[in-house]
């Protein structure tokens, strides 16, 4: 599973170096396509899911940036110093986190991969926590801890810290996101071929030399990989400025009052406008530039084993870092938890329920049922659609392939408010078409119902299920592609020639092959829908209710204690349903587990 | 992979199911006030009426906002809690229904808006809601004045919220600027108030120079006007600007001996909370008794079990001994239907002068 | 040489048939497949054969359906199959990589085409375990591929085909995955079985002695296109063109030259040597043409009447020294049989190269 999450972050194209060694076959491949009804009507849904849950919804929100209201609005936006200082803000915040992120995660890997260390697997269960961690949780939980009056700050060392803003952010972001760049680095790491520091051992480099010129080197596109994901999530992130920002102010704490405080569609959209112009940018050189220049292949069975690092002062100074973060991360999660059932942490440390009696019996147990609802009706969809997009896209070489994966990319490149205000604009009326030439008694053809705002299809609910899966998709698709592209093509040929067709052969054979692809999708998209705040916080109805939009309600209204409920409900519902995705599809055979250890 | 299939299947059951449990609830509110009250109250209501009653909580600016964003095809029947200028400027823009409730000659008339568009449900007055122990350690005294939260000594040790997204902050803000145009017009008549009786650009100038000068002591404007209590309870801050019932709450629910309640010398504010059908809403009947029920001594006891402390409109709801003496306090002359109307283009003029500004 | 006129007894045919791909590069396209004509007759084992690139692997894929030709047409018993879905085509495929479900049991693997067929469960049984039987596999139907010995995934893959009863058999260089040892012994089980079934198969190899083994008839192709068709004997013996004599066997290329024509014969001096040999193909004196020689019909001997050459390398290869000798200035290759009976000479000496007329095959220069 982790290393399929790693891939999720490697955008390394090597499918296509795969199709390339088996011929490529574009005209032919595509008129195969449409022989088979089936993959034909797959990819036109594809296709079509692309374009109208995520294309239209960025275009709207482009084009309504570009309005003439919004040309004015970039005018005053870009001319005036408080809001340049507000780009500025985010774009630092942006560096900030990455390089913290990514040193994190760079140091959390090499402890892992390289060193001999006390308390391996628990590192690594640490570094993994952080994807099941609802928003808000670890931003409030830093307050408590080294906030003005802080635990540790005031506690301990007595100092009113200032947490707010910038060094509160890289904190909090840091800790969040580092994960990510965990995965890569640890994967990257166990790929590299031992036998190169071997030589370079060899030749009498010693253990400092073979780090500096031959493992650094080797992860630079890792690194950069690692930075550029880190930045496009820090400043798309909405739910740390929104607690931890003090007067240090974001793009996107700008989209979310622009829409909930002043209902300005055309201001949003500008912020967010400017907001996109960096995240695209960062996603495309990390899609072109980086994808292109890794010389690590992770497919590639390293030979021996990875050279340990014994210096016992350099190993006993990374490993207590490590030890120390994972201290932190330790505390941090031991604060929601014990916050979630005193009266007021820190204040008046009285053992209560209260909060879990007002979670669950107010309105709290709606949001729960919802959510679970939704992320469940999400999860599959998510799942499966990623896989089959991998499928077309790595089996079926057709004209357009690198589009459809850019698309589905898009889903996640993008800031999620972006995309809520995209849903807000487009997706806020029915989209009917009246058909020309018939006279105005026919009525229109409903094609898209209202699918955001009051009085929504299914309550709003499935707009929000749709962003929820637009999400997700993508962290399916790319541990499904990394996977598919080591599973010989031959296979699925084989049940071919044997008289299955496509459909069959991939649910027979194709499915059952990427299973671990096919969990770490469905585990990534449940706990992504239930802890995403950014992309479904302009959608939520009050037919729909949302355990982060929850959260989020008690956090702003400064009632830790039912936020922490809240947090420790989500926790437990994610990990439930983990455990419930590996007894069901996890269950994995020898062949299976053989094949994993390709992966 | 037949459970897969099956997984399918049951997702698109729920999906088919999701409408019918989506419409069940036959009345939803949309709510200002503190999230506990907006339980109580609806489930008061529901328990009085039968009808399943739901709600949704957003601060004043939002539920304003949201209102306005969903004119044409509202999702909401009533709107309850919140001051009334929002409610001034949702009906100037149109948007509620009037009625005329069944408590209407009950209540003194200042507590029924113009056409019975609206109706006042409580009061409550702006105060300065402080931590003792943080201001001990600042070596600063409990603000007394609005000039006391620019003493430097609190840098980065007051909150208050968004004016734009909170009906607490945008109270707090129209004293200001209310105090600042009688400071105008005690020097020269004419000078403070325009023939409306309106504050002039001067007075409102000289409120955004003086809240230009706060920012610099503000850690943080929150969307939710009550949030800077808790930051002030938890000493995060040392100074919040909020309702002084809020505080009282805060006092009664774990921050006792923490937190303390002061008045601004120069005058305060004081909020009217309002209650309003909203106009093309899903459900005018549930609607409408929701209305009375909130002006019933029934409905505005409820604000008892939930220690919220505002005083009551309904001279026969009962009265906390915890809420506050207006009597005792030097009130502003607050012109409700002048800040109803200047609201949206003062609050968009913060949100860009002062909200965005560095602080120095 | 590819015969194009209609056979009613053709199993397959291919008419014309040519694959482009889009070049590496972007601009332009690659011929991979260049006007194919092919028959394969029923029960016919053929064998497509020559250098990697060069449009066998993408004929086969062709003939399966995997891809779908640029131009032309295939026929299955007359029936044009060119846009058949693979699936839909009466054939199996034997993957160079065995493509085994790793997910699947023996059985399963064995079972999965007779499932798609809808046949009863017992039906099923009884057809797996008859070719589990039949292919050596007895008892192994539990094991998952990846317990199985490389020779015996090779059967799986081989009895996954073999199951369905095939019109056609298709064969992706199956063997090349196995050490040399297995791969003989495989190679003679599948000549036995071929034999004994007689499923016409279309084989795939670069192997050159697999394809001599196994074929009825080979097709040596070549940048896409087929340079000789023919029985291994005509192949090896009578090569059409250079290439296809380069590529099979060991051969040696000599300068010749015309002297005359006489009758359906022509005297040709081939290393200092009148020769009569048959014309194949039209000569006019004094023409120069290339003289094949495989290394197996010279012979060295000492014998001081004889063209005289070098020894200029002898290595032992167990049941035949290999020579390499200076001719002036150019080398041959002369391989003795059985070196036990003869002398072995030493690297350096000089001696006699002898060959009977027969050993001469010409080709155009």
């Amino acid at each position: 599973m982790e290393g399929s999450f790693a891939s999720l972050n490697v955008t390394s194209e090597r499918y296509e170096v795969f199709t390339l060694l088996n011929h490529t076959r574009y005209g032919a491949g595509f008129r195969r396509i449409w022989q088979d009804p089936v993959l034909a009507i797959s990819l036109l849904l594809v296709v079509l899911f692309i374009f109208v849950a995520i294309i239209l919804p960025i275009l709207a929100m482009v084009g309504a940036s570009l309005s003439e209201e919004g040309r004015a609005l970039f005018a005053h936006y870009l001319g005036e110093r408080a809001y340049q200082d507000i780009i500025t803000n985010t774009l630092v915040m942006g560096l900030t986190v990455a390089t913290a992120g990514t040193a994190i995660g760079f140091l959390f890997a090499y402890v892992q991969v390289k060193m001999k260390a006390p308390f391996k697997r628990f590192m690594h269960l640490i570094a993994l926590v952080p994807i099941i961690s609802p928003p808000f949780a670890v931003a409030t939980a830093i307050i408590l801890l080294f906030g003005r009056n802080g635990m540790i700050s005031k506690g301990i060392f007595g100092v009113r810290y200032d947490i707010y803003g910038l060094t509160g952010l890289t904190l909090a972001l840091a800790l969040s996101l580092f994960t990510i760049a965990y995965l890569n680095f640890k994967g990257m790491l166990q790929a590299l071929d031992p036998s190169l520091e071997e030589a370079a051992t060899n030749l009498g480099a010693s253990k400092w030399h073979i780090f500096r010129t031959v493992t650094v080197p080797m992860l630079l596109p890792g690194f950069a990989a690692s930075f550029l994901l880190l930045f496009v999530e820090a400043i798309a992130d909405l739910g740390n400025p929104l607690v931890l920002g003090g007067n240090y102010e974001v793009l996107a704490t700008r989209v979310y009052i622009s829409i909930i405080g002043l209902h300005d569609n055309v201001a949003a959209a500008v912020f967010s406008m400017i907001l996109l112009v960096p995240s695209l940018t960062v996603f495309i050189i990390q899609r072109y530039w980086v994808g292109r220049t890794s010389v690590v292949s992770v497919t590639g069975k390293p030979t021996g084993t990875p050279q340990q690092i014994t210096h016992p002062v350099v190993r006993w100074v990374l490993i207590s870092l490590v030890l120390g973060i994972c201290a932190l991360i330790v505390g941090i999660y031991v604060v929601i938890f014990v916050g979630s059932v005193t009266r007021v942490f820190g204040v008046n440390n009285a053992f209560t329920l209260e909060h879990f009696d007002f979670v669950i019996n107010g309105y709290g147990s709606e949001a729960m049922v919802d959510t679970t609802t939704f992320a469940i009706v999400a999860t599959p969809l998510a799942g499966v659609l990623g896989m089959l997009i991998a499928f077309l896209i790595v089996r079926k070489a057709f004209w357009g392939r690198n589009a459809v994966d850019f698309g589905t990319m898009l889903g996640i490149a993008v800031p999620g408010t972006i995309l809520g205000i995209g849903y807000l604009i487009v997706f806020n009326n029915p989209i009917t078409l009246t058909l020309p030439f018939v006279g105005d008694n026919v009525p229109a053809i409903t094609l898209i119902p209202k699918l955001t705002g009051g009085r929504a299809i299914l309550g709003g609910a499935l707009a929000i299920i749709v962003v929820y899966v637009v999400r997700s998709v993508p962290a399916a698709l790319r541990s499904g592609v990394a996977l598919l592209s080591q599973i010989d093509p031959a296979i699925e040929e084989a049940s071919i020639s044997l008289g299955a067709d496509n459909a069959v052969t991939f649910r027979k054979i194709t499915l059952p092959l990427i299973r671990p692809a096919f969990l770490a999708g469905l585990i990534y998209a449940f706990a992504r829908s239930m802890t995403t705040i950014s992309a479904i916080v302009f959608l939520t109805t009050p037919q729909t209710r949302i355990m982060t939009q929850q959260i989020l309600n008690e956090t702003e209204q400064g009632r830790y204690g039912n936020a922490f409920a809240y947090c420790v409900i989500l926790i437990g519902i994610v990990l439930v349903a983990i455990a419930i995705l590996y007894a069901t599809v996890g269950s994995t055979t020898g062949a299976e587990r053989s094949l994993e250890g390709g992966a | 992979m037949r459970k897969i299939v099956s997984f399918l299947v049951f997702a698109i059951l729920l999906l088919t199911l999701l409408p019918a449990y989506a419409q069940e609830s036959s009345l939803t509110v949309l709510c200002t006030p503190q999230e506990d009250w907006c339980v109580a109250m609806t489930q008061a209501f529901q328990e009085a009426t039968g009808i399943e009653t739901s709600y949704v909580r957003l601060s004043s600016g939002e539920a304003l906002a949201r209102i306005q964003a969903t004119a044409d095809n509202p999702e909401f029947s009533v709107w309850w809690g919140g001051p009334a200028d929002a409610y001034i400027a949702a009906a100037i823009d149109g948007l509620f229904e009037p009625y005329v409730s069944t408590y209407a000659e009950v209540l003194d008339p200042r507590y029924v808006g113009a056409d019975n568009m609206w109706y006042g449900v409580y009061v409550g007055a702006t105060g300065f809601c402080s931590n003792v122990q943080v201001l001990e350690e600042l070596g600063v005294d409990v603000p007394t004045s609005w000039q006391d939260l620019l003493n430097p000594d609190l840098k980065g040790n007051v909150a208050m919220a968004h004016p734009a997204t909170s009906g607490t902050a945008f109270t707090a803000f129209w004293t200001v600027i209310t105090l600042e145009a009688d400071k105008l017009e005690e020097a020269e008549a004419g000078t403070g108030y325009n023939e409306d009786g309106a504050p002039t650009e001067a007075a409102i100038d000289n409120a955004f120079a003086y809240f230009a000068e706060l920012n610099n002591n503000i850690l943080q404007y929150t969307r939710s006007g009550l949030a800077s209590g808790p930051m002030a309870g938890r000493g995060e801050i040392a100074v919040s600007v909020i309702f002084s019932h809020d505080c009282v709450k805060l006092q009664v629910e774990g921050f006792e001996g923490v937190l303390v309640t002061s008045f601004p010398e120069e005058g305060t504010g004081y909020e009217n909370g309002g209650v309003a059908i909203i106009s093309g809403g899903p459900e005018p009947e549930a609607a409408r008794m929701f209305l009375d029920f909130t002006l019933s001594p029934e409905g505005q006891a409820t604000a008892l079990q939930v220690n919220a402390f505002q005083i009551p409109t309904n001279p026969e709801a009962p009265v906390s001994d915890l809420a506050v003496d207006l009597s005792s306090l030097k009130l502003i002359n607050y012109n409700f239907p002048a800040a109803g109307s200047m609201r949206t283009e003062l609050v968009e003029r913060f949100d860009t002068e002062i909200a965005p500004a560095p602080t120095e | 040489m590819a015969a194009t006129q209609s056979n009613a007894a053709d199993s397959l045919r291919l008419e014309s048939i040519s694959k482009a791909f889009p070049a590496r590069g972007g601009e332009g396209e690659v011929r991979a497949v260049d006007t194919v004509n092919l028959n394969i007759l029923p029960g016919e084992f053929l064998t497509l054969l020559g250098p990697s690139g060069c449009g066998k692997t993408t004929t086969l894929r062709l003939i399966a359906g995997f891809e779908t030709p640029s131009s032309g047409r295939i026929l299955l018993d007359g029936k044009d199959i060119t846009n058949q879905p693979p699936n839909k085509r009466d054939m199996a495929m034997v993957f160079q990589s065995y493509a085994l479900f790793p997910h699947m049991t023996v059985f399963d693997n064995i079972a999965y085409g007779l499932h798609l067929r809808r046949l009863s469960r017992s039906e099923i049984r009884t057809k797996v375990v008859e070719t589990l039987e039949l292919m050596g596999l007895k008892g192994l139907g539990d094991r998952r591929p990846n317990e199985l010995s490389g020779g015996q995934q090779q059967r799986v893959a081989l009895a996954r085909s073999l199951v369905m009863e095939p019109r056609v058999l298709l064969f992706d260089e199956p063997l090349s995955n196995l050490d040399a040892k297995l791969r003989v012994q495989m190679r003679s089980e599948i000549h036995r079985l071929q034999r004994r079934l007689r499923i016409t198969s279309i084989y795939v190899t670069h192997d050159q002695i697999e394809a001599m083994a196994l074929s009825d008839r080979i097709v040596v192709m070549n940048k896409g296109k087929i340079e000789q068709m023919g029985t291994p004997g005509e192949i090896y013996h009578t090569p059409a063109t250079r290439f296809v004599a380069d590529f099979i066997g060991r051969a040696n290329f000599v300068d010749a030259t015309v002297i005359e024509e006489s009758g359906s014969n022509l005297v040709v001096e081939v290393l200092g040597r009148r020769f009569t040999v048959p014309a194949k193909f039209s000569y006019s004196p004094g023409m120069s043409v290339v003289a094949m020689l495989r290394s197996e019909s010279l012979t060295l001997r000492q014998d001081e009447s004889l063209l005289q050459v070098v020894i200029d390398q002898a290595m032992f290869l167990g049941s035949e020294v290999e020579y390499v000798v200076n001719v002036g200035t150019k080398q041959i290759v002369v391989v003795e049989q059985d070196p036990r009976g003869i002398s072995v000479f030493d690297e350096g000496q000089q001696v006699g190269l002898d060959f009977a007329q027969e050993a001469i095959h010409l080709l155009p220069a």
